[in-house]
């Protein structure tokens, strides 16, 4: 059977290890040449923003490595339609973004949906 | 798309015991799985999971030890198991390998749970039929 994999990050992108360590699955997977997208919801939409400046409190900006998710296979970023018209001028514009009308829709249209 | 009568599963946990309800759900639904005939193809720790490899653990004897009680049951069922290199190391979960190569003083991985990278996890859920996660926050 085929798989193919959506992970959903749906928390902040600095106040806990969640966010990196879904990236970090998504990214081996795809390495692996599964087919893999991510999808940004609730607080994990802000992983999307542009000029983020976690130095302060002595962290990696995650945006390098979302920047890296095309060089390494990944299909697509999704979030949600209303975040993105909420906050889409605020995003990254160096990330090809897709709106999506339902997270449940998209979900349906893989094997593994994983959620950290 | 219903599971097969015998179906494999791989097991993904990322909630640690005594901070979250991860391990011990994933535990029931483990010795349930195998009483119905199901297998378990390779339990994975990862994020804050990887507590549950410590060898370190002293829960209050009136509570229950779900380290213990998941190392048993791997050992029982010869399930392999891994705790993610990465998560691990963050964490201070070492075993003598690693130890040994950051200079540390101890190493506290439990057996049967081996120390390797996503490999282990992506190898397991491409065969299984199904994949669960358990996490501590949904």
């Amino acid at each position: 059977m085929e798989r193919r994999y959506l992970f959903i990050i749906d928390r902040a992108p600095y106040g806990d290890w969640s966010g990196r360590e879904t990236l970090d699955m998504a990214l081996s997977a795809a390495a692996f040449d599964q087919p893999v997208s991510l999808a940004f919801s609730g607080q994990g939409v802000h992983w999307l923003r542009a000029e983020q400046a976690p130095q302060g409190i002595e962290q990696k900006t995650g945006s390098r490595n979302l920047a890296a998710a095309s060089l390494f296979g990944i299909e697509a970023l999704y979030v949600p339609k209303a975040a993105f018209d909420r906050l889409g001028t605020a995003f990254d514009s160096g990330l090809e973004i897709t709106p999506v009308a339902s997270m449940t829709e998209l979900a349906h249209q893989f094997s593994d949906v994983v959620r950290l | 798309m219903p599971a097969p009568e015998a179906a494999r599963f791989a097991l993904v946990i990322t909630g640690a015991p005594y901070t979250s309800q991860a391990p011990q759900t994933a535990l029931q639904f483990a010795r349930a799985a195998v009483a119905q005939g199901h297998t378990i193809d390779r339990v994975f720790l990862y994020g804050d999971g990887v507590h549950l490899a410590s060898t370190l653990t002293c829960p209050p004897s009136d509570e229950a030890d779900w380290p213990a009680q998941w190392q048993s049951f791997l050992k029982t069922h010869a399930v392999p198991a891994t705790c993610c290199i990465a998560s691990a190391l963050r964490r201070g979960l070492l075993d003598e390998g690693e130890a040994r190569r950051y200079e540390k003083p101890a190493a506290n991985v439990a057996a049967p749970f081996v120390v390797a990278g996503l490999g282990d996890w992506l190898e397991a859920t491409s065969q299984a039929d199904r994949t669960l996660y358990f996490n501590g926050s949904h």
